[in-house]
């Protein structure tokens, strides 16, 4: 009993350390777990952040590009027009200048004649010295340049050669357009809520877009207002990319926030796309994800550990009524089990095993001296093997029912128990003691009566327990040798006995 | 009581703040934009330099067409600035619904004979007005004269009028070209202590602006005993005869202490065999060629006299429209449109380079 209380503490005392420290250990891995995130997640920003802008700049410069394209696409066509028109004076040359300018969206568009001469829908001008192309002579490709407009806004010139076109008898040499770079922005301002800025830059980091990259280098010179936070090596670094045409990133930190750049040329104009991002405005945003992470995988935690908390009380609670119930069951099995071995099955009565098992503790009480009063009643039933041999071993059994009822019916205070066929013993004590020689007396009478009427006959012997008896057995031979001396004189008196 | 602690606190703080102000500006004075060169702010008197911010004034032109003929000296980036104030007058009538077209042709020399054949071609096609950037005063003016007579609305702009007394309807340019040619002498001299010798490179001959300004030049040299003119040379506005010309006069003055340009094209050669020839020689001169800039901002040129080539080029263009529409000088506009002329120094060579190109 003792071993299986132990083994049920053992077992309950794990579940609750167990449970105890799984909570633990997935309490330790998960902040373990978001920390690393964290470490990771700033590791990340950058790599981030840079293929971010890269992809950015990539998308904006090849806008760029396209526009481009499809400029000199739209100038070929404008030109293949104009040669076919049979333009036959200024005017109506200026007129299909226009009209290509607004059917094919070309900006200031214009032709330059050999000897310089630039003609656009309202202008005509000597431009030798105002368009740079025009210094190089003969044209034989497409030329990509940027122009400054005098204070104003900055343009990109496209300029294409118009081999053998002739109008008005003169050979022209050259068409170009110029495209605002104003325009060109808003055609790559998207709104991002101001989290990224670009900007154009030229060979020398000056800023050709006007837009602001960021609050730290706003519109000044790249170079120029970075050079606080950059060490010169990187700056230098960065300034033959820009004048070799290449991409590349810089990172800087001012008033404690990074910032991040990445640059990319715009292919055949000398031109930098720069994108610039606020690391801080993504750590910000990851860092918001990540506290709701965290937030949730606490509450998580909170809810589990709850959970396996309640969980493990209202398995604790189950375990103990099993237990219990388990116990509960055992015992009253055991008591079947111990009713069962006690418990003559004819009579219901204990039988001669329980009396051994009360045998064994009276005689520790005797030898203790504990008991001072106790009558062992012996009853033998007369004339059980006549009835079993005349009448059926049923009506024998019937006839040991009754001798059992009438028996136990006269001991109501004393245990009975039958101990053999026809033998029966009373442990009379306390009141069945005291009120042995009246109940003795009343059931030899009725026994006496009985023999007249055949019914059952019962021979009782009695002994008192003496301070010279050692044990029950003492009491019951004597007991046993009043119960033969009485059967004897019942059978005198008419009862059947064994041998009748 | 209270009420009057504060306004002398305040009137102290005003006064507090203008002598910081005044310490800062140093020698520096307000600019004058009425004949005359002019000194200001360091920053402020470059961005006021050249105005771009033009609106049209608030005449109604009868037409809602005009054509106009423009002729100037030279093709140089000095008219290319005129060309776009002319551009942006012609936008913003375009927005109105009035469409201006015109031609603005140049020799690629200065010529007054090539600007005469211009301007006589010009005369049989119509155009509404004929504006001029005279080459020679004394050669051009009487063709103006006869221009006007035979009916045509003729006008002058840019840098160079026509002779006093010239016919011609109106001018839009500087007006002081002898005081800047003076006050840029001036400065040289100072610069010299008012001791030394001095060339003199002026551009084409008999071009107004840059005879009156080697005219101012001469007057102030002569004004100081310890002063010299050792050369006077025109270089035809062309950089590369400035160039040789300085070439020729360091040969001829090895010790020459500095030289006055008159023009665009004077300075940039100038400063160019100057450096070369590792000559110590003060160089003060006219206008913003992109070069001169540079030249000004690595110390070779001590100062330059910018005019504001845009705003010439914007009023030039709003006159011609009231000239076609048969204005003449008077309420609606003067005979001579004055445009300022500031001097600017090493110091504000940076900022104008990044406003007038960019610096790309």
């Amino acid at each position: 009993m003792a071993q299986k209380k132990n083994s049920n503490r053992a077992f309950v005392l794990t579940a609750v350390i167990g449970s105890l420290l799984t909570m633990a250990m997935v309490t330790a891995n998960s902040v373990w777990a978001s920390r690393q995130t964290g470490v990771a997640t700033n590791e990340a920003v950058s790599a981030v952040s840079s293929f971010y802008l890269e992809a950015m700049a990539d998308r904006r410069a090849k806008t760029i590009t396209n526009l481009i394209n499809s400029s000199f696409d739209q100038m070929e066509k404008a030109i293949a027009y104009i040669a076919d028109e049979g333009v036959d004076s200024q005017e109506a040359l200026r007129d299909a200048i226009g009209k290509m300018e607004s059917l094919l969206g070309l900006n200031r568009f214009a032709l330059v004649d050999e000897d310089n001469i630039v003609y656009t829908q309202y202008t005509t001008y000597t431009g030798g010295s105002r368009h740079a192309f025009l210094s190089e002579g003969e044209i034989t490709g497409r030329i990509i340049s940027t122009v400054s407009l005098y204070g104003s806004s900055k343009q990109l010139c496209l300029t294409s050669p118009t081999p053998g076109l002739s109008i008005l008898n003169r050979p022209f040499k050259a068409c170009f357009v110029q495209l605002d770079i104003k325009d060109i922005v808003d055609l790559l301002a998207f709104d991002d809520q101001g989290r990224t800025h670009f900007a154009l830059y030229s060979k020398k980091g000056g800023n050709l877009s006007g837009t602001e990259l960021g609050p730290v280098i706003s519109n000044r010179n790249l170079f120029d207002a970075t050079q606080a936070f950059v060490p010169q090596q990187v700056l230098q670094e960065k300034r033959d990319n820009f004048e070799n045409e290449r991409e590349g990133s810089l990172s800087f930190a001012s008033d404690g926030m990074d910032e991040t750049l990445v640059y990319v040329p715009i292919q055949g104009t000398g031109w930098e796309m720069a994108v610039l991002i606020r690391e801080s405005i993504i750590q910000e945003q990851i860092r918001d994800i990540s506290e709701k992470t965290l937030a949730n995988s606490r509450n998580q935690i909170i809810f589990t550990s709850v959970s396996v908390l309640t969980l493990a009380v209202v398995l604790l609670f189950q375990y103990r009524k099993l237990s219990r119930d388990k116990l509960k069951a055992e015992r009253e099995t055991s008591r079947a089990f111990q009713a069962m071995a006690n418990t003559d099955s004819l009579t219901g009565i204990r039988n001669k095993h329980a009396y051994a098992e009360n045998e064994a503790i009276i005689n520790r009480q005797i030898q203790s001296g504990a008991l001072e009063k106790l009558a062992v009643v012996i009853g033998d039933i007369n004339g059980l093997k006549y009835v079993n041999d005349t009448l059926g071993h049923a009506a024998g059994d019937q006839l040991i029912k009754d001798a059992s009822e009438m028996i136990c019916h006269a001991f109501s205070h004393g245990a009975v128990f039958r101990i053999g066929g026809d033998e029966f013993v009373i442990l009379l004590q306390g009141k069945g003691f005291d009120t042995m020689d009246e109940v003795i007396g009343a059931l030899n009478r009725q026994v006496e009566a009985n023999i007249k009427e055949n019914k059952v006959v019962v021979a009782l012997g009695y002994a008192l327990l003496t301070p010279q008896d050692r044990q029950l057995s003492d009491v019951f031979e004597r007991a046993d040798n009043m119960m033969y001396e009485r059967k004897k004189a019942l059978k005198e008196m008419g009862a059947k006995t064994r041998v009748s | 009581m209270r009420k009057r602690v504060n306004r002398i606190r305040l009137f102290l703080a005003l006064l507090m703040m203008a002598f910081i102000f005044a310490v800062r500006s140093n020698s520096i004075s307000v600019a004058v934009s009425e004949g005359g060169l002019s000194e200001a702010a360091p920053d402020a008197s470059v961005r006021s330099a050249v105005n771009f911010d033009h609106k049209l004034d608030s005449y109604a032109p009868l037409k809602d067409r005009y054509n106009f003929y423009f002729t100037y000296k030279t093709v140089h980036p000095w008219w290319d600035a005129v060309a776009l104030g002319m551009e942006e007058a012609q936008r913003q009538y375009l927005e109105k619904g009035i469409i201006i077209t015109y031609e603005y042709m140049a020799p690629d020399a200065a010529s007054a004979e090539d600007q005469i054949r211009r301007l006589l071609t010009a005369a049989d096609k119509g155009y509404d007005v004929i504006g001029v950037d005279v080459a020679d005063e004394a050669v051009i003016s009487p063709v103006l004269d006869e221009l006007v007579d035979s009916g045509l609305k003729i006008m002058t702009f840019s840098s160079s009028d026509a002779v006093e007394g010239c016919k011609r309807l109106a001018y839009v340019g500087n007006t002081h070209n002898y005081q800047d040619g003076a006050d840029l002498t001036e400065a040289l001299c100072q610069k010299l202590d008012y001791r030394g010798k001095v060339a003199i490179l002026v551009g084409s001959v008999g071009a107004p602006c840059h005879e009156d300004r080697a005219r101012g030049a001469k007057d102030t040299i002569a004004k100081y005993g310890d002063m010299e003119i050792v050369a006077t040379e025109y270089d035809m506005d062309s950089v590369d005869m400035a160039y040789e010309l300085t070439l020729k006069i360091l040969e001829d003055c090895p010790d020459l202490d500095g030289i006055v340009c008159c023009n665009m094209s004077n300075p940039v050669g100038a400063a160019r065999a100057i450096t070369e020839k590792g000559s110590s020689a003060v160089i003060v001169g006219m206008d913003h060629d992109e070069d001169a800039l540079r030249y000004l901002n690595d110390g070779v040129i001590y100062c330059l006299g910018v005019q504001d080539c845009y705003s010439i080029g914007f009023d030039t263009l709003q006159i011609a429209v009231k000239l076609a529409d048969g204005n003449l000088p008077g309420e609606l506009f003067h005979e001579k449109t004055d445009q300022i002329t500031t001097v600017i120094y090493q110091n504000d060579a940076a900022l104008m380079l990044e406003l007038l190109y960019g610096e790309m």
